[in-house]
C-alpha cells in the first residue's frame, strides 16, 4: 500500500507540473472566466448560454487533460529508465500500474475541482445570487464529469500497456466519442424497424463492449431546471457505480498485460 | 533469506589491510581482491547457467540477444561486465532485475529465484542515465525511494546525501543538479535498503573527470563495506583499476571471462634501435609471427610477446652494427583484451575459471 501511495503521490506532483496540460487548463480556465459575455450571442436564456456552455468547456478540457496526461504515464517511465530504478525495489507491476493511475485521476481531480469553483464563482456574479440551493447543483456536472474523466484515464492506461501513445491518443479519443454518442444512435437503431438486423446486432455488440460515456452527461437537468431526472440519487449512485466497475475490469486488463510486458 | 559461506580462504592483496582494524590503506590505481569480512570468502550474489533471451524480429526471424551464457559471481567482489553495444549487457541484467523474463536456462541471487520479492529487497540498481523527477529536491527522492522500501527514517536519508557529498544540496530541485550530481543521487537512492548487491550500467558514462573519480571511489568504498557490485561499464580504465574479475560479452555469448590477472598475463615489449639496416627487419619480419616490425629510414621497431626470447633479437641487432635505442616491457590493458576479444572470431574461452 505504501508503494502505491507513494507512486500515486509522485505521479500528481509531476501532473500538476506539466505545462502542456497546464496550458490545456489555462485554456478550459480562460473559456470559464469570459463565459458571462456570451450571453450577447444567443437570445436564449442567460443562464441557459452560461450553464450549458461552461459545462461544456469543463468536460473538453477534462477530457483533453485525461488523455493527454495518462497515454504517456507509462512510457515515459519507460523511456526516462524511472520504472527500473523503481520495478527493481519491492514493488510489484501492479502496484506500479495502480499508483500512476491513481496519480493521475487525483490531479485530474484537482484541476476538475478548480474549474468547478470557477463556474460557480462566475454563475454567482453573473446570476447576482449567493444562494447556496442555487450554486450547489451546478457542482453535479462536474461530479459526474469526474467519474466519466476517471472511466476515459482508465482506457487509456490499459491502451498504454499495449500500444504506442500516438495511437493510444486517438484510440482513446475515438472510444471516447462512440462511448459519448453512441447511446443516442444505439436507441435510434433499436427504436426503428427499418434498421437491418445485422446493423443492429452490430450496434448492440459495441454497446455491450464500449463503456457508454453519455450516461454520465447531466446536463440537461442543470441547464434546464424545469427537466428532472425520476430518482436523482439513485442515478448519480448507479452511473457512478457503472464508472468504478469498468474502471476496474479496465485496470484488470491493463496489469494483465503490463505484466506480460518487456520494458 | 538464506546464504550459504564456504569457509574458502581468499588470499589478501598485500597493500590492503584488514577491515577489522577498521583501515583501507590502498591505491586504487591497482586492483584489488575482494577481501569482505576478514578475509573469508563468502558463496554466489549471482549464479547463471544457460541464460538465453531470444526475440522474435519483425520479420519472424528469431535473434538471441543472450545466448546461453554461464556466469557466477562471488559475493563481495567488483564484477566488470563489458562488451560492445548491443552485445547484451544491459539484457542481462533486466533479466537478473526481473524486469524482463529469461527465455530458458536458470539464474539465482544468493541463492533465490529471480521472481522472489525477497531479492529486491537486498539488490539494487542504477540505470545508465535514468530520469529522476526533476520537481523533487535530492532530499524529496531519497524520501521517495525510501517509502518504497517503508523506510522513514529521515536520517539514514541524511547520511546517505552526507555520503555522496549532496547533503549542502540536498533541499536544491533535481533540474539544478549536474550529471556528476545526478549520478550520485542515483548511488543514494540505490543505497537504502542497504544492498548486498549492487548493479551499476554505466555509473559513470558521460561524467567529467572529477565526478568520475568520486563515482569510482565511492564503488571502491561500497567493497569495502562487503558489498558485491556487478558494474556494465565501457570506461575500462575504471573497470581495471576496481574489479576483481570480469567477463566480455559478444554477440549475446561470453567471450571471456575471469581474474583480470589472469587475462591480463602476456605483455608485450617493444624494443627500438637505430642504424639498422633494412634487411634485419626483414628477417625480424619472417621469424616473429607475433611481431609488429617497423623500419624507417634505419630506425627500427620490433614489438613483441614478453614470451618471445629478447636477447637474441637485441643480439642480432647489434650483431648487424645497429644501436638499441629503448627496450619498453608494456603491460597487457584491458582495452587491449577487449578490443582483441570482440573484434576477433574467437571462441568461448574461459580463463581463470568461472569463479
Amino acid at each position: 500500500m505504501n508503494a502505491i501511495v507513494s507512486i500515486a503521490r509522485t505521479t500528481f506532483a509531476e501532473a500538476i507540473r506539466r505545462k502542456v496540460l497546464f496550458i490545456i487548463f489555462l485554456i478550459g480556465v480562460t473559456f470559464l472566466a469570459v463565459a458571462p459575455g456570451l450571453n450577447v450571442l444567443s437570445a436564449r436564456q442567460e443562464r441557459t448560454v452560461l450553464v450549458g456552455f461552461t459545462l461544456g468547456v469543463i468536460q473538453l478540457t477534462s477530457a483533453l487533460i485525461a488523455i493527454v496526461l495518462t497515454v504517456y504515464l507509462i512510457p515515459n517511465e519507460i523511456e526516462r529508465r524511472t520504472i527500473y530504478t523503481i520495478l527493481c525495489k519491492p514493488v510489484r507491476r501492479w502496484q506500479f500500474f495502480v499508483g500512476k493511475y491513481l496519480g493521475a485521476v487525483t490531479a485530474l481531480g484537482v484541476m476538475m475541482a478548480a474549474m468547478t469553483v470557477l463556474l460557480i464563482i462566475v454563475f454567482a456574479l453573473q446570476q447576482g445570487t449567493r444562494d447556496p440551493a442555487q450554486l450547489a447543483p451546478l457542482a453535479k456536472g462536474p461530479l459526474m464529469f469526474f467519474f466519466q474523466m476517471s472511466l476515459l484515464a482508465a482506457v487509456a492506461m490499459c491502451l498504454s500497456a499495449m500500444v504506442q501513445p500516438i495511437l493510444n491518443f486517438f484510440l482513446t479519443g475515438g472510444i471516447y466519442l462512440v462511448g459519448t454518442l453512441f447511446g443516442t444512435i444505439f436507441e435510434t437503431f433499436q427504436e426503428n424497424r427499418g434498421v437491418h438486423p445485422v446493423t443492429k446486432a452490430i450496434s448492440q455488440l459495441v454497446m455491450s463492449i464500449l463503456p457508454n460515456f453519455g450516461k454520465f452527461n447531466v446536463q440537461n437537468p442543470l441547464i434546464n431546471p424545469n427537466q428532472q431526472i425520476g430518482n436523482e440519487s439513485m442515478y448519480y449512485i448507479g452511473t457512478a457505480l457503472y464508472g468504478v466497475v469498468y474502471i476496474i475490469i479496465l485496470l484488470l486488463i491493463g496489469i494483465l498485460v503490463f505484466e506480460r510486458k518487456e520494458v | 533469506m538464506c546464504v550459504t559461506f564456504s569457509t574458502t580462504v581468499h588470499l589478501r592483496a598485500p597493500n590492503s589491510l584488514p577491515l577489522v582494524f577498521g583501515l583501507s590503506q590502498r591505491d586504487d590505481r591497482y586492483n584489488h581482491a575482494a577481501i569482505p569480512l576478514g578475509g573469508l570468502r563468502l558463496g554466489a550474489a549471482i549464479s547463471i547457467k544457460n541464460l538465453t533471451k531470444t526475440y522474435t524480429l519483425r520479420s519472424g526471424v528469431k535473434s538471441n540477444a543472450v545466448d546461453g551464457i554461464d556466469l557466477e559471481v562471488q559475493e563481495g567482489e567488483i564484477f566488470g561486465f563489458l562488451g560492445p553495444n548491443g552485445a547484451g549487457k544491459t539484457t542481462t541484467i533486466k533479466m537478473l532485475l526481473n524486469i524482463i523474463e529469461p527465455t530458458s536456462g536458470e539464474a539465482t541471487i544468493f541463492g533465490h529465484e529471480l521472481d522472489d520479492m525477497t531479492v529486491h529487497k537486498i539488490i539494487s540498481y542504477l540505470p545508465e542515465k535514468p530520469y529522476y523527477y526533476e520537481h523533487m529536491t535530492g532530499m524529496e527522492i531519497l524520501r521517495f525511494y525510501a517509502s518504497l522500501f517503508s523506510i522513514k527514517d529521515e536520517e539514514k536519508c541524511e547520511g546517505l546525501l552526507k555520503k555522496v557529498n549532496l547533503y549542502n544540496d540536498r533541499e536544491k530541485p533535481i533540474a539544478q543538479y549536474s550529471k556528476g550530481m545526478q549520478q550520485r543521487i542515483g548511488l543514494a537512492q540505490s543505497l537504502l535498503n542497504d544492498p548486498k548487491l549492487l548493479f551499476l550500467d554505466e555509473p559513470t558514462g558521460g561524467l567529467d573527470p572529477i565526478a568520475h573519480k568520486e563515482i569510482r571511489d565511492l564503488i571502491l568504498q561500497f567493497r569495502d563495506e562487503g558489498k558485491t557490485v556487478f558494474i556494465s561499464s565501457h570506461e575500462l580504465s575504471d573497470v581495471e583499476r576496481i574489479c576483481d574479475r570480469v567477463a566480455i560479452i559478444k554477440k549475446g555469448k561470453i567471450a571471456a571471462q575471469g581474474k583480470l590477472e589472469d587475462l591480463l598475463q602476456g605483455g608485450r615489449i617493444e624494443v627500438t634501435a637505430s642504424d639498422v639496416s633494412e634487411s634485419v627487419a626483414s628477417t625480424f619480419r619472417s621469424s616473429l609471427s607475433d611481431g609488429i616490425v617497423s623500419w624507417n629510414g634505419g630506425r627500427l621497431i620490433v614489438d613483441v610477446p614478453d614470451s618471445v626470447d629478447q636477447n637474441s633479437i637485441i643480439d642480432t641487432i647489434r650483431s648487424s652494427g645497429g644501436l638499441i635505442q629503448s627496450i619498453i616491457p608494456r603491460r597487457k590493458r584491458l582495452e587491449d583484451l577487449f578490443v582483441e576479444t570482440v573484434s576477433d572470431d574467437r571462441p568461448v574461452q574461459n580463463v581463470g575459471g568461472a569463479s
